[in-house]
């Protein structure tokens, strides 16, 4: 079935509609929830929600203005923004470093990986919502500039722009990073 | 091109060459080939590309066990669902047979009410009907041989 063909059915109530939507959408959803917040526990309640309004809102859908993909992201995005201000952000960075650096943690990765992945994971959780969603739809997310801007609900030029800034904060911060322990034997051979 | 431009071309189409604009493809590479920063900035963000790859999203075992199992509120069915689920209700024999035949009887009595109140311009004293009781009685289709003769 197409997601036409299953939104309609979602319309006139066929639970069995919503569940192969729930089974199709849940994995993009909860990766993009998760990016947004970081945090586990914040990320189920929102993904419940986003379904919940999929179910209520199923007839506000047109297929002309959007894929069903990118409608269910704009949701998830506003819900995330909204959730995001009401928590003050400064509790959103929190729990970022705690659980997802927890997460990264990777059994492969050697310690200077894992720590410039920590780090990375930091400089991004402290990027400004509008840039990490940015970066989240087109890196992860796969979306094309074009379908982020419509997601975000602003212009391809602003979205451009955005993750413009996104990026170089990223490099600049991972540089940063890298040359610091570099600089302090060079600073500890001067003193000498 | 400037280390500028050239920045921009990294940060919206990627580290990939492929992605590049083909009209600006040319003067990419030679501007990476010429210039350290290009090149160090390329390799920078290629860095920085290879880490993202390596972020890894946690599992949410049961989030999917409790969306679909989530309180969905009743819908309120479209009218015409709600018609026919009156017309033929599932349970009930007697107003399984009725209420068709209630809404069969529909046409009829809208069509009756409808010739009470209208005439449709047609009317016993127009005149382009100077025949009108004839035709009355020839629709009637009642034999009139004898009473003629």
């Amino acid at each position: 079935m197409t997601d036409e063909e299953l939104m309609l059915a979602v319309c006139i109530g066929e639970k069995s509609a919503y569940q192969t939507l729930v089974k199709q959408h849940l994995k993009p959803i909860s990766h993009y929830a998760y990016h947004m917040l970081g945090s586990q526990k914040d990320t189920e309640d929102i993904t419940q929600e986003v379904f919940l309004k999929l179910w209520i809102n199923a007839s506000s859908w047109k297929k002309e203005e959007a894929k069903l993909t990118t409608w269910l992201h704009r949701i998830t995005h506003n819900i995330c923004i909204d959730y995001l201000r009401k928590q003050k952000r400064v509790q959103t960075q929190n729990t970022f470093s705690e659980e997802s650096v927890d997460a990264i943690t990777g059994k492969q990765n050697d310690g200077d990986n894992e720590n410039q992945l920590s780090l990375l994971q930091k400089a991004i959780s402290n990027l400004p919502e509008s840039q990490r969603s940015a970066l989240t739809l087109c890196h992860y997310q796969g979306f094309s500039n074009k379908e982020a801007a419509v997601i975000m609900n602003i212009s391809v030029k602003a979205l451009e722009s955005v993750i413009s800034r996104a990026k170089r904060t990223l490099r600049s911060q991972l540089t940063a990073s890298k040359e610091a322990p570099a600089r302090k034997p060079e600073q500890e051979q001067e003193s000498k | 091109m400037t280390l500028g431009e050239f920045t921009k071309i990294i940060n919206l189409y990627g580290t990939e060459p492929s992605c590049w604009p083909s009209e600006l493809y040319a003067q990419c590479q030679t501007f990476l080939a010429t210039n350290s920063e290009a090149e160090a900035l390329l390799q920078q963000q290629k860095q920085v590309d290879e880490l993202m790859e390596q972020l890894t999203v946690p599992d949410f075992p049961g989030l999917e066990h409790r969306v679909l199992n989530q309180a969905l509120p009743a819908r309120d069915s479209i009218f015409l669902d709600r018609l026919l689920s009156w017309l033929i209700p599932d349970n009930n024999i007697g107003k399984q047979i009725w209420r068709p035949a209630c809404a069969a009887c529909m046409p009829l009595f809208i069509g009756i009410l409808l010739g009470n109140f209208f005439s449709f311009g047609i009317g016993i004293e127009d005149d382009s009907f100077p025949y009108w009781d004839d035709e009355l009685v020839m629709l009637s289709l009642s034999d009139y041989t004898e009473s003629t003769f």
